[in-house]
This record gives C-alpha cells, sequence and structure tokens, in this order.
C-alpha cells in the first residue's frame, strides 16, 4: 500500500475540498438564513472574498519567493562562470546571455513584489484582522529583503567581473606590447658599422658627428668635409667635437651656477624690502601706542572731573 | 625623466671592445618578452660607445629615443641610458659620482679585469633607482628648486606684510580720533565742573 501510494503522483483533491465547503456554506447560509439571506450571503461572500483574497495573495507571494529562488540560483551559475574567465578562453557570450536574463528576471521580481505590496495594502484597507493584515506585510517585507540581498549579489557578480578583465587586460598588454624601438634597428644600424674596418672609420665617424652634433650644436661643417680627409685629422676633428661638448657640459654647469648665485641676489634684496617694510610698520605701531596713552590719560581725567562734579552735586 | 640603464667598463687602449664592469638595467617598462633582447642591445650599445669615446672626455649620443651619455676618465667609462628629458648635466654629474664611488669601492682592481664581471654591485643599482629624478642627482638643480620654492614664499610674505601696513593705517587713524575725542571729553568734563555749581 505504502509503495503504491508513492508510485502514484499526488492528486489535487483543492477542487472537491472546494466545493465541499462551498455546499457546507449553503447548507449553513440557508438554514438560519431566513432574516437576513442577503446580509448573510454578503457576509459569506465577504468570507470567501476574504479567502479568496487571502488565497490570491498567497499564491502570488509563493510564485515570487520561487522566481527569486530561481534567480538566486542562475546568479550563483554566473559567479562561477565570472571566477572561472582565463585569459583566452573567455566565455563572454555566455556571461552576457546570463547577466541579461537575470536583470530581466530581477526587474519582474520587482515590479512583482511591489505589485503585491499594493494588493496587500488595498486588501487591508477592507477591514480583516489585524493578525491577516501583519502576516501580509511580513510577507512582503520579508520578500522584499531576499530581492534586495539577490540585487546585491549581482552587483558583486558584475563588479568582480570587471575586476577580472581589467587584470587580464593588463597582462595582456605585458606580454604582447610591440618592439618598436629595440630588436631590429640597432642590430641593423650598427652592424655594418661593427663590419667595417679602420679603414671604413671615416663613413662611421660622419654618424657619431651626427650623434654628437644632435647635443652640441656647434661646427656642423666639420661633418661634411670628414669623408675626405685622412685619419689624423678625423682624430683631430674628433678632438675638437669632444672639447666643444665637454666645454658645452662645463658651460652649463657655470650657466646653472650664474642663475643661483643670481637668484639668491634676488632673495637677499626681497629680504632688504621686506626689512624696510616692517621697520616703517614698527613706527606706525608706536604711534598708535602714543596715542591709546592720551586717550587713556583724557579718560581718566575726565573721569575724576566727573567724579568730583558727582560728589558736589549730591552733597548740596 | 627615466634612466634605463647604468653601466660601467673597462676601455682598452685601442680597437678592442671595453669590458664590462658593472650593469644595472631597468628594463620593466618593456613587454615581458623583450627584455633580454634590450638588455643585449644595451650591452653592445654601451660597447660600441665605450670604444668610440677618448679618454678624458664626455660625449652623449641619440640613439631612437635614448640618449647615450657616456664618460671616459683614464680608460674606466661609464655610460648612462637615459630618455631626452633628463636633463645632460645632471646625467653628467651622476656619472662622476658613479665613477668616484666606484674607485672608491674597488680601487685599480679593475685595471687586471680580462673578461666581463657579471656580478650585480648594489650600488649601482641603488643609484639607478635613487636617480630616477634628476634633482636628486644635481645638486645645483635642486638648490636652484629650492631657491624658487623660497622666493614664492617670500613674494607672499610681502604681501602679507602690506596688508598688515593697511590695517596699521587705519589703526592710526582711529587711535588718534579716539584720542581727540577723549580730549574733548575730559574738556567738557572740567567745563561742567566749573561753571554750573548750583542747578
Amino acid at each position: 500500500m505504502p509503495v503504491k501510494l508513492a508510485q502514484s503522483s499526488f492528486r489535487d483533491r483543492t477542487q472537491e475540498f472546494q466545493s465541499v465547503a462551498e455546499r457546507l456554506r449553503k447548507s449553513f447560509s440557508s438554514g438560519p438564513g431566513q432574516n437576513g439571506p442577503s446580509s448573510s450571503t454578503s457576509r459569506a461572500e465577504e468570507q470567501r472574498s476574504v479567502v479568496a483574497h487571502q488565497s490570491e495573495f498567497n499564491r502570488r507571494a509563493s510564485k515570487i519567493g520561487f522566481g527569486i529562488h530561481q534567480t538566486s540560483q542562475k546568479l550563483s551559475k554566473l559567479a562561477k562562470l565570472a571566477k572561472r574567465t582565463s585569459v583566452f578562453d573567455d566565455p563572454t557570450m555566455e556571461i552576457q546571455e546570463l547577466t541579461a536574463v537575470i536583470k530581466q528576471d530581477i526587474t519582474a521580481l520587482n515590479s512583482a513584489v511591489v505589485d503585491l505590496q499594493l494588493f496587500c495594502n488595498s486588501r487591508n484597507e477592507g477591514g480583516v484582522s489585524s493578525d491577516t493584515s501583519s502576516h501580509s506585510t511580513t510577507v512582503v517585507d520579508d520578500l522584499k529583503n531576499r530581492l534586495m540581498s539577490t540585487t546585491k549579489e549581482f552587483k558583486d557578480v558584475l563588479t568582480m567581473r570587471t575586476e577580472n578583465l581589467k587584470v587580464h587586460e593588463n597582462r595582456r598588454q605585458l606580454f604582447s606590447s610591440n618592439a618598436t624601438k629595440d630588436s631590429p634597428n640597432p642590430f641593423a644600424r650598427q652592424r655594418p658599422l661593427a663590419v667595417k674596418s679602420a679603414a671604413g672609420a671615416a663613413n662611421n665617424l660622419p654618424k657619431w658627428a651626427n650623434g654628437s652634433a644632435s647635443s652640441s650644436q656647434l661646427f656642423p661643417r666639420k661633418q661634411t668635409d670628414g669623408e675626405s680627409q685622412p685619419l689624423l685629422q678625423h682624430q683631430q676633428q674628433q678632438q675638437q667635437q669632444m672639447v666643444p661638448l665637454q666645454d658645452s657640459y662645463i658651460q652649463s654647469r657655470a650657466e646653472a651656477l650664474q642663475n643661483v648665485e643670481s637668484t639668491i641676489h634676488e632673495l637677499g634684496t626681497i629680504f632688504n624690502q621686506l626689512a624696510t617694510l616692517v621697520s616703517q610698520q614698527g613706527e606706525l605701531a608706536i604711534r598708535i601706542d602714543e596715542n591709546m596713552d592720551d586717550t587713556l590719560a583724557n579718560v581718566e581725567g575726565a573721569q575724576g572731573a566727573l567724579l568730583k562734579y558727582l560728589n558736589s552735586i549730591s552733597s548740596n | 625623466m627615466k634612466i634605463t640603464a647604468l653601466l660601467v667598463l673597462k676601455c682598452m687602449p685601442e680597437g678592442a671592445d671595453p669590458i664590462i664592469l658593472a650593469n644595472a638595467c631597468d628594463v620593466s617598462h618593456f613587454g615581458f618578452f623583450q627584455r633580454s633582447s634590450v638588455r643585449e642591445f644595451i650591452v653592445f650599445v654601451s660597447r660600441t660607445v665605450g670604444k668610440r669615446t677618448p679618454p678624458g672626455q664626455r660625449q652623449s649620443v641619440q640613439h631612437d629615443e635614448y640618449k647615450v651619455h657616456s664618460y671616459n676618465r683614464n680608460g674606466l667609462c661609464v655610460i648612462g641610458f637615459m630618455d631626452d628629458h633628463y636633463p645632460v648635466r645632471s646625467a653628467f654629474s651622476l656619472l662622476n659620482q658613479v665613477i668616484d664611488e666606484y674607485q672608491k669601492n674597488f680601487g685599480e682592481s679593475w685595471r687586471t679585469a680580462q673578461a666581463d664581471s657579471t656580478e650585480p654591485w648594489p650600488y649601482l643599482d641603488n643609484a639607478l633607482t635613487k636617480y630616477q629624478d634628476p634633482a636628486e642627482a644635481d645638486k645645483l638643480l635642486k638648490i636652484q628648486r629650492e631657491l624658487d620654492e623660497t622666493k614664492i614664499i617670500l613674494h607672499q610674505t610681502i604681501d602679507s606684510v602690506l596688508a598688515r601696513g593697511e590695517k596699521l593705517d587705519s589703526l592710526v587713524e582711529k587711535s588718534s580720533d579716539l584720542s581727540a575725542a577723549s580730549q574733548m571729553f575730559y574738556s567738557q568734563a572740567k567745563k561742567t565742573n566749573q561753571c554750573c555749581s548750583i542747578l
């Protein structure tokens, strides 16, 4: 017997129960209902509508709760996917689809909860027992809290995903930045220089002259006749080009020293002016002090005179 | 304002390639796979520049976007790879410091070196990180910067002193008015005392 029960799926006998209840109610209302059939029927209807409301409320609340549960399951799947992303095989499409679906679900659930709350409020104005109303408000609040926590988790998952993406971008940049400057150029340029013999130093020199002339703009004409002259003069020119570079370094140091000296001199001037201003203002301060002393003396004398006057007035 | 590498080389008298005595590179801003080739490139260019710098001379060569500064002092050559914005003077003062430090630490032992030395010299690495800011290397630059700041502060001081002077002016006027008023007050009080005794 118990086995059979387990095998058979449940039978929804709610309809039968409801019809039985209807019949019973009708029999009750038809019995003592002679004096006020309308009122009792209306009361019965009211009760029925209350019951209907309650079951309607429960149905909707349970639907919303189920929806929230499903959404949180989808969210956990999304979180797993987002954590799993690596640099190369990124399940972007799935993640985006799942994100869109979850967002839709959350908005729908939100509106459903708001509807439920309105419904519950409208029903509460019908004057039902306080227990039912408090129960329904508690249910609505609970659903709202759950929805809020789900939304927060959703936001966390999205932030985690953006951070992961950023980290991957950085790593990708580190590995695949293009070699613009280094590898091909120096070997392409320098190897011909290294291979050439001493006789070919004539060609090398203008390149170095180009290099050093860029930092010292003196003696450009030496480059043009560097080609056709023997090695000794090359060396001399090299020396001459080195010396102006050395000079330019020394000159720049001298220039910097002179700048520093002039700045210090200006600072000295400024300090002198400051001292003059302050001494002048000191004189002003002394004048103010004297004026205040005079005022004090005058006021004290006036006070004494007034006191004498008071004495003379009051004694008469 | 970046130093990419500092090297110390021993320059052979003629022809032969210089021998590297110390090497400090900072290649962190290149991609991971270019770093070794960049190091090779730095070593190669420094050898070439060292060979071409005559003793007792300073030299700066522009190469792509690097300036390579070299200073040869009696066969000991020190080379720095800096970018274009690093001031030349600071670069050479830094090279001076490095070469002095090297001679202090290693004396004349470098003259007998025959092969590239690969052991790191911590002072060079420290110098590389410390002197990324040219003001550290060049005392003149630091002094100039501080003097400019002082000048600005002094200008502000003078402005505030002038404002103080204006306030003192107004105070002087008010105090002189006050003293005149108090004098009038005193004279009035004396007059009332003398004239009317019986009202």
